[in-house]
């Protein structure tokens, strides 16, 4: 488990250090107590450094500071290291950055890491057992061939499992709805199909 | 019937193993790592910045606003963009997509063109700074398409490299005397490859020293493209991709792109990453053009076709004049005498089409597969048998015998398994409640093609063994068949053995493209195996006795680089290490083809006419299949691709703008998982000692015929020919 | 994507308070409340929005607005309550098909884990002139600027509520089966709280395109109320797209009927994928009331519903496939068996 510090240390790096970022995390209450800060004053406080924030992903705690701007995915891959989501589309339409938050399947790309805080995220980097022994889901797209360039796998997979999870696997056809946000363009979606009817008995004894 | 068919078929008659992909660990762990997960040292993040207009001239940036952000690194445009040198259209012998340098002037020759790349320290700072930059553009109304005002007509024979349009007998005279006619027109849309990976590039320097990170069909190519259009040695550049999150043809050919990049890098001294957005894909690379079809089809009384024309228009560029001319794969298609062909580009305001998928055999085998069906219907033919009364194993072009060709053997397979005796010939006459229900088929074929290689393949005495070449894995399951090679070379288990490919450092391969890599990288990696195995007096033993061997040769692994070409197929291995593709002399190539059957159910609703297809059934004949696991997806996902290009794919082209529309991944539609159910592949048996490693290649073949098998059955359906694709609602719905 | 302010509302009235800015229509507010984050972060990506602050409104879901209420006399459906829980809500799917129909035949599964019900009514139009901000015309980004769409590539555009200033289709589903169900809209404002008619809250887009919804700069929406009756049960969403998931409709139709034997007691028809806003059909409602069902009255209502239709080059086809999907969600409704 990491904790405290970025992993992916062959990128990381001094964090903008050319620029000022306007940019803040405020909690607005209801009551503002006196002494609290306002907004601007947030704003302008903040504008040097951007925002610190706290990520658990895959059950280890992730502190950096990041522009509000920046997606969940591409801080998984351009701050984490964690690059098994995947950069599509950007735009919410193909599925390949589906990581899960909380347990739901949730496109990483359309999720601010500041909005991320404080839920589980869960990438395909943390899957499988410690030991290396595959999830069920991802020995049977191994079985199946569910994949053929394996780009659109890691999203496919979250995606799979959240299926079985959510009870959505109960026939192909449920099968095939549910998966319907994750594009592959190769085509594999028979065989993955195959692939989920095959782990979610095997994930329901697990 | 099962609702799915099993992933695994068991492997029959001169087929290899249906081994799992070696490399299926790292795919479901997100281990592998495609051209962006490379990490590098402190990039800066690059954001292109694309021409909203088709036609006309720059007058003018406004930076201020982009300039003034902070974290803004540097911005270039044709005013300041680094100089490179023009590495040459790639038909005409050069390395890239384009002659154009879209950053070497103030024009603009179609919308999308890069006119300028913002630089930050972060990839949000370089998007917000390109969408503030304001151009000012002296704008001229575009050339969109095949109809447009301005667009410019020529013979692809007069334009292009070495096409000659087919012709054979006489066709005027076959056709005045042709006691059947059929005489249609069709067309085919625009469409984008859309792999789900983007087109990234990541360019690091280290001195003098270039390394590439991008996705690649073709390294070498890339490697030798970068080096002289930056004027620098190609032993200084290096490549490295070992996997393509899908390609389809659009990771080919190197685009302007890269040395852009890659300069930028130099000039910067820093690591530089892009990832174009998902919408500058579609006029970063190439596309596959529109194209429109004239076909004249005679037959006599009994339906044996005596005459065929086939005029095909092809949309290009300003810049380059690019052709698929697929006439090549309808003129010899079928027992035909008489031919008459004329391929045509048309010059317009866009960018320069490329290779996608079945470049050449897609819109015209479905402009010849639905003309067949029309002619068998007019005939009273069912179209099975039509094609079988019409087969031929010479081209009727050149007499020619082909090396192998089960056409008729597909058909019988593929239409058994599919049930098509249960089909009612009568055009409306099957239905499923609110649904109409139409069966259609179609002949698919793909050419045998292969390209020189190398390879270099090493033995270890615990039985290990690594094989190193620079082909490519772009999901077709070639990793692991260079595997099954050399395990099957030296009879131990493929877990024992490591493949690495993608990577200039190791041998050249040939380009993943025209289906090649089994044949052309097969054959050197065998070559190679071969010398390892020589250097054991051509007996390798195996286990315990092997380490043996070793101790007897006194050596601690043994190693062998081999080079393959086949004098048929031409090209020569000193051009393949200059990145070229192909090419370069050899005697003339055999004739050889794989060839399908295709048949597809169509569903139509009855009220909305929305187009469903429950069921596909494939059988295809191509030589060796290496692994039955892989071959089946690859036709699976042929098979799919033919049924999306059917229903779905369409880039949309503003006619008055010449600008594309859907140029997303939720509007540009691909299928969904939902879209798919049954899709069965049928493996047929078949030897051919003449095309190398026996194996003709099967990435293009499945996606062929698919088109023309969803048309006609559409037909079947509601008795609605619709020889515009893709077919959908609106079209059916009048 | 603008820098921007990230803030968290404690409760809905700080969200309020925080996004009750100047502006002249809310979509181009400089303050925008974010639920789900879909539709606005996908345009805030493309620089079509441009808030420079955004208020994460996520926390208010621990209270009513994040519930799904069932009562004898209506459905109340909390505005942060997630488009794929509603959708499989027993009680929603049971009683109010057309409301789960609706909800589920929309967007992938990730989305609807991800989209609250209050910004789904709300997502903004798939237009490309309007999305792409290369486009020099576009009255809904640019006010005044002109519309590409109309001379341009329309396939997709609207044939009912165009104006000559914009032909731009509203995307959603759900809210054809709001305005279907005579929902009411629970909004929190500067002022306070109050209630307006679903079929109130979209604007024509007239001269003024850019004029999204009647709601005031900082207004939340906070939960859908739908009256029960007797024609929820019997309701159906019929979606007509070019693939089978994950599309957006080319056109869909949102019925709910009460019946006496084969005689409509009353009709609710909405229509979308062909309009510009969600489209009541109350023409089509008004012919079938108490008339007996069946194709010939269906075909009429259909051919009512669409009388008013303006078709561009290349969207024509939506007035036959729209009178398509109305008779077959009529007929669809009719034969259900409750």
């Amino acid at each position: 488990m990491i904790d405290g510090s970025e992993t992916g240390g062959l990128n990381r790096r001094a964090f903008l250090t050319t620029g000022t970022i306007v940019a803040a995390a405020v909690p607005l209450a209801a009551h503002a107590k006196p002494g609290e800060r306002k907004m601007e004053q947030a704003t302008a406080a903040m504008a040097e450094s951007g925002v610190p924030i706290t990520l658990r992903i895959n059950g280890g705690d992730h502190r950096l500071t990041i522009d509000p701007r920046t997606t969940l995915l591409d801080t998984l891959r351009e701050r984490l290291g964690l690059t098994g989501a995947k950069k599509g589309c950007d735009q919410g339409q193909c599925g390949a950055c589906t990581v899960h938050l909380d347990g739901r399947a949730t496109l990483s790309c359309l999720t601010l890491a500041v909005a991320a805080q404080g839920k589980a995220v869960t990438t395909i980097e943390g899957l499988a057992a410690v030991d290396g022994t595959l999830h069920p889901m991802q020995a049977a797209f191994v079985d199946n061939d569910a994949f053929q360039c394996g780009y659109c796998t890691p999203g496919q997979i979250m995606s799979a499992v959240a299926v079985v999870h959510d009870g959505h696997a109960t026939n192909a056809n449920q099968i095939r709805e549910a998966m319907s946000g994750n594009l592959c363009r190769c085509a594999a979606y028979p065989n993955i199909v195959a692939a989920i009817v095959q782990a979610a008995p095997q994930m329901k004894r697990g | 019937m099962a609702d799915y068919t099993a992933p695994v078929p068991v492997p029959g008659t001169n087929m290899g193993k249906a081994d799992a992909r070696i490399e299926g660990r790292a795919k479901v762990t997100g281990a592998t790592q495609y051209a962006s997960d490379f990490p590098v040292t402190n990039p800066a993040y690059a954001y292109l910045v694309t021409a909203a207009i088709a036609r006309g001239t720059i007058r003018g940036f406004d930076l201020a606003a982009a300039k003034a952000m902070p974290g803004v690194i540097e911005i270039v445009t044709h005013d300041n963009a680094p100089k490179r040198a023009d590495a040459g259209f790639f038909a005409k012998g050069g390395y890239v997509t384009t002659a154009f340098d879209p950053l070497g002037s103030n024009e603009v020759k179609f919308a999308g063109q890069i006119i300028g790349v913002v630089v930050a320290e972060t990839y949000e700072i370089a998007r917000d700074a390109a969408h503030r930059i304001v151009v000012d553009y002296a704008a001229a109304p575009p050339s969109a398409s095949l109809d447009s005002h301005g667009a410019e007509t020529v013979d692809a024979a007069a334009a292009t490299f070495g096409w000659k349009d087919k012709v054979a007998g006489d066709f005027t005279k076959a056709w005045d005397a042709a006691a059947v006619k059929v005489e249609a027109g069709y067309s085919t849309p625009a469409q984008h490859h859309n792999p789900i990976e983007l087109f990234t590039t990541t360019a690091v320097w280290h001195g003098d020293e270039l390394t590439i990170y991008e996705p690649s069909q073709f390294v070498y190519g890339l490697k030798h493209g970068v080096a002289k259009q930056l004027g620098i040695d190609p032993a200084t550049v290096t490549v490295v991709n070992p996997f393509v999150g899908g390609a389809f043809g659009s990771k080919g050919i190197m685009t302007p792109r890269t040395a852009i990049v890659a300069a930028l890098a130099k000039s910067l001294r820093r690591p530089v990453k892009l990832v174009p957005t998902r919408t500058q894909g579609f006029t970063v690379s190439t596309f596959r053009a529109e194209t429109r079809h004239q076909v004249k089809l005679g037959a006599d009384k009994a339906g044996k076709l005596t005459a065929l024309s086939h005029d095909g228009w092809e949309v290009t560029s300003r810049t380059d004049d690019y052709k698929v001319g697929g006439t090549e794969a309808t003129t010899q298609m079928y027992a035909i005498p008489n031919v008459a062909s004329k391929v045509r580009i048309v010059r317009a305001d866009r960018q320069t089409p490329g290779f996608m998928r079945s470049p050449p055999e897609v819109p015209y085998m479905f402009a010849l597969e639905c003309a067949i069906d029309e002619m068998a219907e007019k005939c009273g033919i069912d179209p099975v048998e039509f094609r079988r009364i019409n087969d031929t194993q010479v081209s009727p072009v050149s007499g020619d015998a082909f090396t192998s060709r089960h056409l008729v053997e597909c058909f019988a397979a593929a239409s058994a398994a599919f049930g098509w005796a249960r089909r009612n010939p009568k055009v409306r006459s099957m239905r499923d409640g609110d649904w109409l229900v139409g069966y259609g088929c179609a002949s698919t074929c793909y050419p045998a093609h292969s390209m020189p290689a190398t390879a270099r393949v090493r033995l270890s005495p615990d039985g290990h063994a690594r094989v190193q070449i620079a082909a490519h894995d772009v999901g077709t399951g070639a990793t692991t068949i260079m595997g099954q090679i050399v395990a099957a070379a030296f009879d131990i288990p493929l877990a024992q053995v490591t493949v690495e490919m993608g990577d200039t450092r190791l041998p050249p391969g040939p380009v993943a493209g025209g289906s090649v890599t089994t044949a052309s990288a097969g054959s050197a990696v065998q070559a190679a195996c071969d010398k390892v195995i020589a250097r054991f007096g051509n007996r390798l033993p195996t286990g315990k006795a092997l380490a043996a061997a070793f101790a007897k040769l006194n050596t601690g692994v043994v190693e062998e680089y081999a080079e393959w070409s086949s004098a048929k197929s031409g090209g020569s291995v000193a051009r393949l290490y200059q990145g070229k593709m192909g090419g370069g002399g050899g005697a003339k190539p055999i004739l050889a083809y794989a060839y399908g059957a295709e048949f597809v159910e169509v569903h139509v609703h009855a009220r909305t006419r929305e187009i469903r297809v429950p069921r596909i059934t494939g059988a295809f004949a191509a030589g060796r299949i290496m692994n039955p696991r892989t071959a089946r997806s690859q036709l699976m996902g042929g098979l799919i691709w033919g049924v999306s290009s059917a229903l779905h794919e369409a880039t949309e082209i503003d006619q008055k703008r010449a600008r594309y529309v859907n140029n997303n991944i939720a509007e540009y539609l691909v299928p969904v998982n939902a879209d798919i159910r049954s899709v069965e592949v049928i493996l047929v048996p078949e030897v051919d000692d003449q095309v190398p490693m026996g194996a003709k290649g099967l990435g293009e073949l499945g996606n062929v015929g698919t088109n023309a098998a969803v048309a006609n059955a559409v037909y079947h359906a509601t008795g609605q020919r619709i020889r515009d694709l893709p077919i959908t609602i609106d079209k059916l719905i009048v | 994507m603008r820098p921007f302010t990230y803030a968290i509302a404690a409760d809905a009235a700080a969200a309020v308070r925080a996004a009750t800015v100047p502006a002249d229509a809310h979509v181009r507010a400089p303050v925008q409340l974010m639920g789900g984050g879909t539709t606005l972060l996908d345009l805030m990506k493309l620089d079509v929005m441009r808030p420079d602050t955004v208020v994460d409104i996520t926390p208010l879901a621990t209270g009513r607005t994040g519930n799904i209420e069932v009562s004898a006399t209506e459905l109340r459906l909390g505005a942060l309550v997630r488009m794929s829980d509603a959708a499989e809500d027993a009680a929603v799917v049971r009683d109010y098909p057309v409301i789960a129909q609706s909800l589920g035949l929309a967007a992938s599964q990730q989305l609807r884990n991800m989209a609250r019900l209050g910004g789904n009514t709300l997502q903004r139009t798939r237009c490309n002139y309007f999305r792409d901000t290369s486009y020099d015309q576009c009255n809904k980004r640019n006010p005044g600027s002109g519309c590409a769409a109309i001379d341009g590539f329309n396939r997709l555009h609207a044939i009912l509520g165009t104006s000559d200033h914009c032909i731009a289709s509203y995307p959603g589903d759900f809210a054809q089966a709001l305005i279907a169900l005579d929902a009411t809209v629970e909004v929190l404002g500067h002022s306070g709280a109050r209630s307006i008619r679903f079929a109130d809250l979209h604007r024509l887009p007239g001269a003024t395109p850019h004029v999204e919804t009647s709601l005031a700069p900082g207004e939340l929406i906070t939960a859908y109320v739908v009256p029960a009756g007797p024609w929820t049960r019997r309701s159906v969403y019929t979606k007509v797209r070019d693939r089978e998931s994950y599309a957006f409709a080319l056109a869909s139709a949102a019925v709910a009927l009460d019946m006496d034997g084969i005689t409509v007691r009353s009709a609710r028809i909405a229509l979308g994928g062909v309009a510009t806003v969600p489209w009541r059909a109350r023409e089509a409602e008004a012919l079938l009331t108490g008339k007996p069902l069946d194709e010939t009255s269906a075909n009429k209502a259909a051919d009512a519903a669409f009388a008013g239709a303006k078709t561009h080059e290349h969207n024509a086809y939506k007035v036959p496939l729209g009178k398509a999907t109305l008779v077959r969600a009529l007929l669809a409704a009719q034969a259900m068996e409750l």
